[in-house]
This record gives C-alpha cells, structure tokens and sequence, in this order.
C-alpha cells in the first residue's frame, strides 16, 4: 500500500440555500477543493460520492455519477457509498484506498446534501410492519432522533452527575469555536443561561444542545506523495482511515432499534469505537499521539461521551476536562475545534467529508481563530444509521 | 353500548396472558439471547447454532432512562389529544432493554430504577372507528392504587 496524502480541500458554506440544487452544492465544493490545489476535474482519475437518499443521485444514490454527467464525463471510476450519516467519512475512506493500492492517484471525496425541514422522517422503500424498527419505533412509541440522545444524556447524569450546566457549556463551546469558522451556520456565542432558557426539545436536551439540519456540501482530493510534491501542497498524510460497523452486546440504543441487549465488555457506540481504534492502529499510534478531534455532536451528549468512548478520557471525566478548558481550542484535547454539528447542523452525508476537511485545515495550520496551536496530528470520527462508523487519522 | 373495536399500532407487538400484557419477542434457544422485535436470525457472532424461536418477554423491569418529548414527531406517530410526553428504556430480567412510552405518573415522578410494568393503552382512533393500541409502561402499584 502506498501512502496517501490530503492534495485538496474545499467545502460549500453550510445553512439553508433553498435555490442551490444538491449537485450544485457539490460542485461548488469539489471546485472548492480543485482550486486549493490547482487541479482541474480533469486531473481527477477517480471521484467517490456519499450517497444521500434526500436528494440527487437519479434516485438511486447515484451521486458520483450525476456529478460526472454534468461536469467531466471522462470515463474514470464512479464510486457511490452508503452509510448513512457516516458515508462521508467512509467516502474518504474509500478514496484513500483508491489512491493506497495503486489503482488512481488522484481520487476525489465528496459529500453533499440538502436536509428537509424538521426531525429526519422515516426513509422510504421499507415495508410498514414490525420488521422494519424503522417504523415500529414511530407508530409505536414516536421516538425523534433526540429521545435517543435524551436518553443517553439522562443516563449519563445519573451514573456520573453530569448536570444541565455541564451540557449547556458543551453546546457553549461548540458555539464558540465556530464564531471565526466562515462554513458554520451559527456563528453567535452563547452563554450557559442561553442555552439553558433555550426550548426542552427532549428533555434533558434543550434546542440548543441539539444539531440542526442544515445544508451544505465538502470534497476533499487525495494523492500519491509525488502529486503533492509535484503540487507543492503541504505533506498532510492519511496516518489511518477505517471503517467498522456495530457489535453484538453494545449497550448503545441506536436509532432506530426499539431495544439493546447489552454484554459485559462490548463498548458503546462500538461501530465508531471500533473503527477509531482500528485507524489508530494503521496510524501506529494512540488517542495520546492525537492532538485533537473532529466528533460527531449531534447532540451536547455526544461531546461529553465521545472522548471517553474513544478511548481518549477515562469514563465520567469528560465533564471535568469540558468545565476547566481541556476540551477548549487551547486545551488538552481540543473537541472540534470547527465548532461541530451543534454549529453547523447536520448536512448528514457531507459531515463526514468536512470532519476531514477541518483536521487538514489545523494541521496547515490555515484555520485563524480556531487554530489548535499545537496541531500535528487529528483524528476524526463519525456513526451512521445501520451501525457504520468511520475515523479518519491525519498528520503532518 | 357496542364495543369499540382495536388494533395494535403494529401487528405482532403484544399478546395477552390472561389479563396480562407481554411483548413478543424473539430467544435464541441455542445462547439465551433475547431480541425485540421478533426476529429471525441470531445475531450473536459466539452463537454456533442459531435457533430463534418466539418468546413472551416479562411485563415487568426496571427503569434504565427516560426523557420528557416536547415536541410532536412526524406525522407516522400519532397520539390524540397530543401532549409532551415521557419515554423510558426499562431493562427487563432477560438483560433487554426496551423502549417504550411512560404512563401513569408524571414527568416529575419519574425516577431511574423505578419498578415498572407493561401496560397496553390506546393512542388514537383511526379512520375506521377502531381504537389503536400500543404498549407502554407504567410504575408498579399505579394500578392498585386505582390512579
């Protein structure tokens, strides 16, 4: 396997366009990341697409397709992959490998999407009956997305204390690390007593400590170490990147299952836990060696349990760590430092591509006002609908 | 008075013992694991011979979690009259632990590691007059107590 290396990143701002069809969201932001490179479409040998059931894709999750048709149709590979909100990290993943084995050495990744109104309805073509939780988890129960954090989130109070001040000054900080952030769709600071006087959308989680959805759209380009020399990009290097999926005995409560059988030993959210550990692996290094971390917080719950279930904190000591600056831009270990899904909103396929987007950003040190002073390594990671999980290792 | 007809919200999600309710599950009669909703397969990767047969879970457990939901789902769920209401995850003796929404107490009383128990209550009448069932728990002695 060959090494590979970040040519280019570019990404849409995220938030409401409703004029801008999704293949123009993405590509305005594959344009985006050719340009930070000085690459044409045609140097491109091969584009991996995150496939939306939202929207584009001939309907049928045809992404990387419809972005050929419409703007290089030059008979390269067109890869499209599911994964629900994780197939944009497993999009990254995918090119990597493109470019790893040999077959390309230009691959582009790219994620777009435009989100409906509202919480994430039920996704077509499953049949009404209890086999599809799917479906057995609104007509039985009206569990949204958030009561699953809820939740986790009301759990983690009782085992560790973790107060409503303590999930307030997450959504805190995510807010703030996005004010200087141009792509972030909110952009505003907020206080502890915002956040807290904000709407019970599921209690304990408030309006506030819960992600949007948002539109937006992010490519990245990866190569062999002779295109970034030949480009003169600087040496960011794919350390590790793997995908897993879920195991038997998490005790998660994933959407959208209705109950969980949990076994001793088997770690929580194991499909993001899993793949973070195995990119760590390929990385030779780890959660010491990383220097910060781009995680999916969907919700102020995520911020708190991520860490720790990364293998980064002990469990129950990410509170301590939020409340003294330790997971602050200036901290320990700095926690989306692009202020996360809170402040953006969840664009959920093209998350996955900005988590990697930012990590390159830090580590070329091109991101003023959120700069992780020290940043020479970052690790993403990112969960998707079926058990997928991604997680993504740069260096510099 | 003629008797108001009912359906489950989904069909093979509860049956009656006697007076009571019990979700109907799936065990692998080979490793003892248990699953909701019924299913077809083992999906324990340690279970050599997966052998899943149907399985009446137990009406009672305790509460693991809860959350209070304030704003209405999407159109698929439908409650009438709507009104925030609370969702727990009560772990049953099997080791499952099961979603479902809370009744018979108030937000304010409930409190992990609670006792509760299955009950089977309406959720709304559909179009054909039918009253639409779904199951959901309730703290233990709320029945007795005549609330």
């Amino acid at each position: 396997m060959r090494p590979v290396y970040v040519l280019g990143v570019g990404a849409h701002p995220w938030g409401k366009f409703p004029d801008k069809p999704q293949l123009q969201l993405a590509i305005e932001a594959l344009s985006a990341a050719l340009l930070d490179t000085r690459l044409q479409f045609a140097d491109v040998q091969g584009l991996v697409a995150a496939s939306s059931r939202f929207e584009g894709g001939l309907g049928w999750g045809l992404h990387a397709n419809e972005i050929l048709q419409t703007v290089a149709e030059r008979g390269i590979p067109a890869i499209n992959v599911g994964g629900g909100c994780a197939a944009g990290g497993i999009a990254v993943h995918t090119a990597a490998l493109m470019v790893a084995s040999g077959q390309c050495d230009i691959v582009a990744a790219v994620g777009a999407e435009r989100m409906p109104k509202g919480f994430i309805p039920r996704p077509p073509g499953a049949p009404d009956d209890i086999t599809d939780t799917d479906y057995l988890r609104w007509v039985a129960i009206g569990a949204t997305n958030p009561a699953y954090w809820a939740l986790e989130a009301r759990r983690r109070m009782h085992e560790f204390g973790t107060t409503e001040r303590t999930l307030a000054l997450a959504s805190v900080l995510m807010h703030r690390n996005a004010v200087s952030n141009p792509l972030a769709r909110y952009r505003s600071e907020c206080t502890v007593d915002q956040v807290l006087s904000s709407p019970s959308v599921s209690d304990p989680l408030r309006l506030l400590e819960i992600c949007a959805v948002s539109d937006g759209a992010a490519a990245l380009i990866l190569g062999t170490k002779e295109q970034a020399r030949r480009l003169g990009v600087p040496l960011v290097q794919v350390a590790g990147s793997a995908v897993a999926t879920s195991c038997f005995g998490d005790p998660a409560l994933r959407i959208p299952a209705v109950a969980t059988s949990p076994v001793e030993g088997v770690p929580h959210t194991s499909e993001v836990a899993g793949a973070a550990r195995r990119a760590l692996e390929l990385a030779g290094m780890g959660p010491v060696d990383i220097d910060f971390i781009e995680l999916a917080d969907n919700s102020a719950w995520q911020v708190l349990a991520w860490p720790e279930m990364l293998g980064f904190f002990e469990p129950g000591q990410s509170d301590w760590m939020l409340e003294h600056g330790e997971m602050s831009i200036e901290g320990r270990l700095p926690v989306n430092p692009s202020g996360g899904f809170l402040s953006f909103g969840e664009a959920t396929t093209a998350q996955g591509v900005l988590q990697v987007c930012e990590l390159t950003w830090q580590l070329r040190r091109q991101a003023p006002g959120r700069q992780v002073p020290k940043a020479g390594t970052g690790l993403a990671a990112i969960l998707g609908l079926g058990g997928n999980g991604a997680s993504i290792v740069l260096k510099i | 008075m003629q008797a108001i007809e009912t359906i489950a919200a989904a069909q093979d999600l509860f049956t009656f013992c006697g007076e009571t309710p019990h979700l109907m599950g799936s065990r692998c009669d080979s490793c003892g694991a248990c699953y909701f909703p019924k299913t077809t397969h083992c999906r324990n990767p340690a279970c050599r011979h997966s052998n899943v047969v149907q399985t009446l879970l137990s009406p009672r457990g305790r509460l693991y979690s809860f959350t209070v939901q304030g704003y209405r789902p999407p159109a698929l769920f439908r409650m009438e009259p709507w009104r925030p209401y609370a969702i727990g995850l009560v772990e049953l003796p099997e080791g499952l632990r099961v979603m479902g929404m809370l009744t018979g107490c108030s937000p304010e009383e409930i409190r992990i590691g609670m006792a509760m128990q299955l009950v089977v209550r309406t959720l709304h009448r559909d179009e054909l007059g039918r009253d639409v069932l779904t199951y959901m728990f309730e703290p233990v002695g709320v029945a007795e107590s005549g609330q």
